[in-house]
């Protein structure tokens, strides 16, 4: 029996061997049955991103497409909560916005791509409306969802108390529904970069997927697949980051 | 007196105001949106007259062309769906039952699951054109994680108890996958399906949108290019209209097979 680290190390090697035969598998199709412009190999693809990030390249690109997913799925949890929360307490802000959620709801958000662009151009603003928007429902949802279940005992025990009404959302209603909003951003995060990447292939002159689109079309195939890895790269710290932060801010639960 | 006429006249009249309730806001927005563009208060190219884009609605289906192109859309939509939804419940199923396929595909799904697939776009672009093909392949590729994990997750959440019963009634192994195990995951493979469903519609869109080749994303591409911006609300509209085809024959589907629950 091997000590446990070693296990745990030996168990974690054997968990990825897998990967570890598609990437060999990978290299081995690059430059043999597929040629290498179609199919770099996994070390050039290595090299390359390596490189992005040594001579700065990626970076500007980078930022701009943070910025954008940042900014656009930020205003979504404001908005969602406020209005999730909102609809769940007030029967006329219900009456007023239900009925634009069920009619928005079957639209892929990325088919409203051309119509950011009528509006706002080409560019930042268009995939911050996308993002944005992309992500609204999911928020929007989960909050609506935990307002009307929060438990009215906890209410009626506040009121009793003496409690105002303001109080008793932002002391009660709020803290209770954080749970399931966490759930609802955690939905709405890896939306955000598909929304984020389909604006910036459709509509933009900057961002990473703009910049995959480019270097596809002049054929630097290596940067293409760079970038590719490097957004999904993103995507998952940004998962990962963000279930992290929702286990150590929920200790409660 | 006819007590119960009364009654039901009164019943009717509330219905009707909780109807009024619910649908006020989106009248008086569509109310606003034909005065607003009828004024010019916006310019037109952001904002035609509600009219003038329900003119062009129409115009487009008679003419054969939203048709035409909403057939495309489908057409590559519904065909990508189906291949990843047999390959998914394939690979679902059998990681969920089976140790050796579970260990070579749990790492591919962790990595795989989070990648935006739209990115891969010009990938496709590149490997396979930007032909129906090209297209069709990228759906079916982008939607297999979803059905493929909601496959494996409701697959492992059989409860053993029915597995044992049925193994030990002699039940062979063939037979206790199609009628024991496969029903009981059924209601979670139904929700991968209907996760995959827009993700392929998405899929669709923007492809068609970055390559062309007819369709509806290509036909509101084309509208904001030439500065007809009818023709893009006007095909909006019909994508919402698939959309919530789509999303009603799915819950049919479900409420059908799922009748036992």
């Amino acid at each position: 029996m091997l000590p446990t680290p070693v296990q745990g190390v030996v168990n974690t090697i054997v968990d990825w061997i897998p990967l570890g035969i598609v990437v060999l598998v990978w290299e081995l199709v690059s430059g043999g049955i597929v040629a290498t412009d179609v199919l770099p190999a996994p070390a050039t693809v290595g090299a390359e991103i390596v490189g992005l990030f040594v001579s700065g390249e990626v970076f500007s690109h980078l930022f701009i497409s943070l910025f954008r997913v940042g900014v656009g799925l930020g205003l979504s949890i404001l908005v969602g909560v406020l209005l999730g929360v909102g609809m769940a307490r007030s029967d006329p802000v219900e009456n007023f916005f239900d009925i634009f959620l069920s009619m928005t709801y079957p639209i892929p958000k990325t088919a409203l791509v051309p119509l950011a662009i009528l509006w706002l151009g080409v560019g930042t603003k268009t995939a911050i409306l996308i993002v944005f928007l992309a992500c609204l429902l999911p928020i929007v949802l989960n909050a609506n969802n935990a307002a009307e279940n929060v438990d009215q005992n906890l209410v009626w025990a506040a009121q009793m108390m003496g409690t105002d009404e303001r109080s008793i959302l932002y002391k009660i209603v709020f803290p209770a529904t954080i749970p399931e909003i966490m759930t609802g951003v955690r939905q709405a995060v890896p939306i955000a970069f598909i929304a984020l990447v389909s604006a910036e292939l459709i509509a933009s002159n900057a961002g990473m997927g703009y910049l995959i689109l480019t270097s596809g079309q002049i054929g630097n195939y290596p940067t293409m697949f760079a970038n590719i890895v490097i957004i999904s790269a993103v995507a998952f710290v940004a998962v990962r980051a963000f279930e992290e932060a929702r286990g150590r801010l929920l200790v409660w639960t | 007196m006819d007590v119960t006429a009364d009654a039901s006249r009164g019943l009717d009249l509330s219905r009707l105001v909780e109807f009024g309730k619910s649908v006020y806001s989106l009248v008086i927005l569509l109310v606003l949106w034909e005065v607003v563009g009828q004024l010019g208060l916006i310019h037109y190219y952001f904002l035609p007259p509600l009219s003038d884009i329900l003119i062009r609605f129409a115009e487009l289906t008679l003419s054969g062309e939203m048709l035409f192109n909403a057939y495309l859309t489908l057409q590559r939509a519904l065909i990508g769906l189906a291949i990843a939804s047999v390959l998914g419940v394939i690979v679902g199923v059998l990681s969920a039952r089976n140790d050796i396929v579970d260990w070579f595909f749990d790492p591919i799904i962790k990595i795989g699951y989070p990648v935006p697939i739209i990115s891969l776009i010009p990938v496709f672009m590149l490997w396979f054109g930007i032909g129906d093909i090209s297209k069709i392949i990228m759906v079916a590729v982008g939607t297999f994680w979803p059905v493929a994990v909601n496959a494996r997750e409701s697959t492992r959440q059989v409860e053993t108890n029915l597995i044992w019963s049925a193994q030990m009634m002699g039940t062979s192994d063939r037979r206790l996958l199609w009628r024991v195990v496969m029903p009981a995951a059924l209601p979670g493979i139904l929700t991968g399906f209907q996760i995959a469903m827009p993700l392929s519609l998405i899929i669709t869109f923007v492809f068609e949108m970055v390559a062309g080749g007819g369709g509806l994303g290509a036909l509101e591409i084309q509208g904001v290019r030439s500065f007809e911006s009818a023709q893009v609300y006007a095909a909006i509209i019909a994508i919402m209209l698939i959309g919530i085809g789509l999303d009603r024959i799915l819950r049919f589907v479900r409420g059908r097979l799922l009748h036992w629950t």
